[in-house]
């Protein structure tokens, strides 16, 4: 049998197919995945081939996965960004709250009652916990307006992340509301507070599940 | 259209990691699936699963959900580092273990049948010849080349070549109907 004749279309539409079916050798499929990033044309004919053949991803069959995500996160996120050099000093002892209140107290005392600005409200699906978040200008404010803290030895702990960066703790989320020097952030990143071991994640990144998300101005 | 994976994959573009443990934990067992079938080596699809999940992150900003749902992209990331890891192995002839991922190859068809678009491939499927739809099957299930195809099947490396183009230009033809 001799080689199909095809119109330079359809020659084409064979490499993306071939490409997408994946029979091609390496230096082929280089030279695919070089022309993709050049010709946006040629990028439609394969995500068009994709599609069509999606129909027989079912005959993959799921298989048992290992929780691979530490690992992977290990490599993705390996330094904690370094958080505002104003907030983190504050941490260490904004989990005691008697420090908020006297915050408080300060602020009220010298600039009359602040207004708060709410930023996000992190809540489960069924809202049996939420956490509200608002701005006092150059604090949040984080009250818990649902549900109870963790159990005992566990903690709750907040965390801001802003768009390709590490997750910065902004503290712990106990009995009170928590009071943070930390200012609005901007929309397009993302708060959210995770089950950590009593006194906070050893690590300075979230190391128990992630319970709660949320994007600010989302 | 109603895609959760493609919002996981959106939020991953924004740097929600809640949102890239969400979606490891929806799909990681569809792609270890792939990898496995693929790859044939536990080992070998465990490293291969950490990989496609830090490109997914890295390219999650690439995806567009106007030209296909999440998943499909997903898999095609994971397929695509399959078989550059098969393509980079140095080429086995045709032997046992290739005989027996074809042997599941017809099972897995046929669950397709209960589906939209896998009903419409399936469909598409039984317009070609059998030995040239198992061909098809088998290059994109198991990420077989085009000389472990000629193996498997006997033919010459040119003959499988235009096999496979006459039958991709019929899928075509039936499934942009």
């Amino acid at each position: 049998m001799t080689d199909l004749p095809l119109s330079v279309n359809d020659a084409d539409d064979m490499l993306a197919a071939e490409y997408v079916l994946g029979v091609l050798d390496l230096p082929e499929r280089a030279a695919v995945e070089a022309r993709l990033k050049r010709d946006p044309d040629f990028a439609a004919r394969v995500v068009a081939w994709e599609t069509r053949l999606e129909g027989l991803n079912d005959g993959y069959a799921e298989a048992p996965a290992p929780d691979l995500l530490p690992r992977i996160e290990a490599r993705l996120f390996p330094t904690p960004s370094p958080p505002p050099a104003r907030s983190l000093p504050l941490l260490r002892w904004l989990s005691g709250m008697a420090f908020g209140a006297v915050l408080v107290i300060l602020t009220l005392a010298t600039l009359g009652p602040p207004s708060m600005l709410p930023v996000v409200v992190l809540a489960t699906a069924d809202n049996r916990l939420a956490y509200e978040v608002a701005s006092m200008g150059d604090s949040l404010r984080i009250t818990r307006i649902a549900g109870v803290p963790a159990v005992a030895g566990q903690v709750h702990e907040l965390w801001v992340i802003a768009p390709d960066a590490a997750p910065v703790s902004l503290g712990l989320l106990e009995e009170d509301p928590l009071i943070v020097g930390y200012p609005t952030p901007p929309a397009g990143w993302v708060m959210a507070v995770s089950i950590e071991p009593e006194g906070g994640s050893p690590t300075g990144l979230p190391t128990g599940p992630v319970i709660l998300t949320a994007l600010v101005g989302g | 259209m109603d895609d959760p994976v493609a919002d996981l994959i959106a939020r991953c573009a924004a740097a929600d990691r809640a949102a890239f443990r969400s979606l490891y934990h929806t799909t990681s067992m569809k792609l270890m699936g792939v990898l496995l079938r693929m790859l044939g080596e536990r080992a070998e699809a465990e490293d291969a699963l950490q990989e496609v999940y830090t490109r997914v992150w890295l390219r999650a900003g690439r995806y567009d959900p106007a030209k296909g749902r999440g998943m499909t992209w997903l898999i095609a990331v994971a397929r695509n580092l399959a078989i550059d890891r098969l393509r980079a192995r140095p080429q086995p002839s045709g032997d046992a273990e290739i005989e027996t991922v074809a042997d599941t190859a017809p099972r897995a068809e046929a669950r397709l049948v209960a589906q939209g678009d896998a009903r419409r491939v399936s469909e598409c499927f039984e317009t070609l010849e059998p030995d040239r739809a198992q061909a098809v099957r088998g290059a994109y299930l198991d990420g077989l080349s085009y000389l472990q195809l000629a193996d498997r099947h006997g033919v010459p490396l040119n003959t499988m070549r235009t096999w496979l183009r006459r039958s991709l230009l019929k899928l075509r033809e039936c499934l942009d109907q």
